[in-house]
């Protein structure tokens, strides 16, 4: 469980910076979660991954971040392998997850340093960008408070904070907004998007939310049901920044309605082929 | 109503709660005062309030009684710290499972079945009437109690936090300095308060069969010449100690260790 070589962190722009080729993992060594998955980012791209709840994205997301050793199939960050859980020299991946995942004994602060220590941050910068990343984030006043005092969208943004005080090539981030009600998660998703833009960093985005994937997005990938193959890539062709409630963004999203609902509705499950499955 | 009046009328009834708890704990140490002064009016063998009170001066100045304290307090402390510490170990191996686990699971539920008279009867048959024995059975008699609670507190571990620190690469120490360790102190606290007022009661009775010293020790000595109002400065000074370290140094340990804790959302 570890990559064979440190990532760069000056990647180029071209080419692929995130290779995921027929990606299999399976459960038990019998429920298939990702059958043959393949993916391609370029760097500083934003990728969103749709599929329907429980189609294998947070699996995807766990192969990518090594954590989870896949069957078969290869994943590449930065012209490196990702062979299972990276040790503590590789270079770090954000994580952002579903829920915030802070630690509630500690700080605001302290999640951030403790994630940068593990890291082997030099101590000198550790507070600079703590303090950085929340002024960022616009939480800085929460910088002492425990996790406990902070609503459900101020703790997601501490875990923004923290995945990208890493400063990370690639950021990961498994439905961050889901939990959220829908004025704190469209704030949040303005805020993503002006964040990519300034700090540039390669997102992977898994949501089942249509919408969000086409608002945040310049390529998403749209999955069958599980186990989980790509049924089509859609590009977003919409210059940013962009608004939630751009008529494009809707006539994009009726299309790509249309296209899933054969596939995501009560049908056999990842019945990707009737569908003019791709990948 | 508003913001301000909101938080108002919550720091208002956090203080109207806390007078309430200030009232009914004097209520319920003045029950206790009338009980006792009933005792003594209807009983020969519960001495008066007045004249305990009255000899208090005289019994803490009298300088044998401190080292009887001491040996006590040494044994309790003592014996408390190879429960927590061989407790840690039959929960880590219980909940690992597996043939030592379900061995040390068997042994735990056999001790958690013994009388604490009976562990003082064995310990006096093993160890004679030596030191050794009143740890023994004070730990013995703890440790299966703080065993089950830590274990809880390892199977109700945070997979989401462990999958966390797995994906940020925590080494094992970091893990177990902010993420396992954290996660257990609310249940060591919990452990550490219940068999801290258990291990004083196991030290006494085996302080009867055991020793010839401690605080129990005196007690018997005291109830066999019927000296009834020095049983009762020891029955006092028993209570003072006990409660005195639970109030005075675990609850406000406990309180800032788990200060993250009881502390209400705010909204925003």
């Amino acid at each position: 469980m570890r990559a064979d070589l440190p990532m760069p962190t000056g990647q180029d722009g071209d080419g692929d910076y995130i290779r995921v080729s027929g990606l299999r993992v399976s459960y038990d060594g019998t429920t298939l979660a990702l059958a043959d998955l393949d993916l391609v980012a370029s760097k500083g791209d934003f990728v969103a991954v749709l599929g329907p709840s429980g189609c294998g994205k947070s699996t995807l997301l766990h192969a990518m971040s090594g954590v989870l050793q896949p069957q078969a199939g290869q994943i590449e960050i930065g012209g490196h392998a990702v062979r299972g859980s990276m040790g503590p020299d590789a270079p770090p991946i954000g994580y952002v997850f579903q829920d915030h995942r802070l630690l509630p004994w500690r700080t605001v602060a302290q999640n951030i340093s403790i994630v940068l220590q593990a890291a082997r941050v030099p101590r000198d910068e550790i507070d600079g960008r703590i303090d950085r990343y929340l002024k960022l984030l616009q939480i800085d006043r929460f910088r002492d408070a425990w996790p406990m005092r902070l609503s459900g969208g101020q703790r997601q943004r501490v875990s923004i904070a923290r995945a990208l005080a890493l400063q990370p090539a690639v950021v990961l981030m498994d439905e961050p907004f889901s939990t959220l009600d829908e004025v704190t998660a469209r704030l949040m998703r303005q805020q993503l998007a002006e964040l990519w833009r300034e700090c540039g960093q390669t997102i992977v985005f898994v949501t089942h939310s249509i919408r969000e994937a086409l608002f945040l997005a310049n390529r998403v990938y749209v999955l069958t049901k599980g186990p989980a193959r790509v049924l089509e890539v859609v590009d977003v062709p919409i210059e940013r920044p962009r608004r939630y409630e751009d008529p494009r963004l809707t006539e994009l999203e009726g299309q790509v309605v249309d296209r899933v609902m054969s596939v995501w509705g009560f049908g056999d499950p990842g019945d990707g082929s009737a569908a003019g499955e791709r990948g | 109503m508003s913001r301000p009046e909101r938080a108002i009328a919550g720091v208002t009834k956090a203080a109207r709660d806390r007078w309430l708890d200030v009232v009914l704990g004097c209520a319920g140490l003045a029950s206790l005062v009338l009980v006792w002064w009933i005792g003594s009016r209807t009983t020969t063998f519960v001495p008066s309030i007045a004249e305990v009170v009255s000899s208090i001066p005289g019994f803490v100045r009298e300088e044998e009684i401190w080292p009887d304290v001491l040996a006590t307090v040494r044994r309790v402390f003592g014996a408390l710290a190879i429960a927590m510490v061989t407790g840690f170990g039959a929960a880590y191996v219980m909940s690992r499972g597996g043939l030592w686990g379900q061995v040390v699971d068997r042994y735990v539920s056999l001790m958690l079945g013994i009388p604490s008279t009976i562990a003082a009867l064995l310990a006096l048959f093993i160890f004679k009437r030596s030191e050794v024995g009143v740890y023994f059975v004070v730990a013995i008699i703890t440790f299966p109690f703080v065993a089950l609670t830590l274990l809880q507190g390892l199977r109700a571990a945070d997979r989401r936090l462990d999958e966390m620190s797995d994906v940020y690469r925590f080494r094992t120490l970091a893990h177990v300095r902010h993420v396992a360790g954290p996660h257990l102190v609310p249940y060591t606290f919990a452990a550490l308060r219940n068999e801290y007022a258990h291990a004083w009661k196991v030290v006494v009775l085996a302080e009867l069969f055991a020793v010839n010293t401690g605080m129990g020790a005196r007690f018997a000595r005291a109830f066999d010449r019927f000296l009834l109002v020095d049983a009762m400065l020891w029955l006092l000074v028993f209570m003072v100690i006990l409660l005195g370290t639970e109030y005075l140094l675990l609850l406000p340990i406990e309180r800032r260790v788990l200060r993250w804790r009881g502390t209400r959302q705010v909204v925003g």
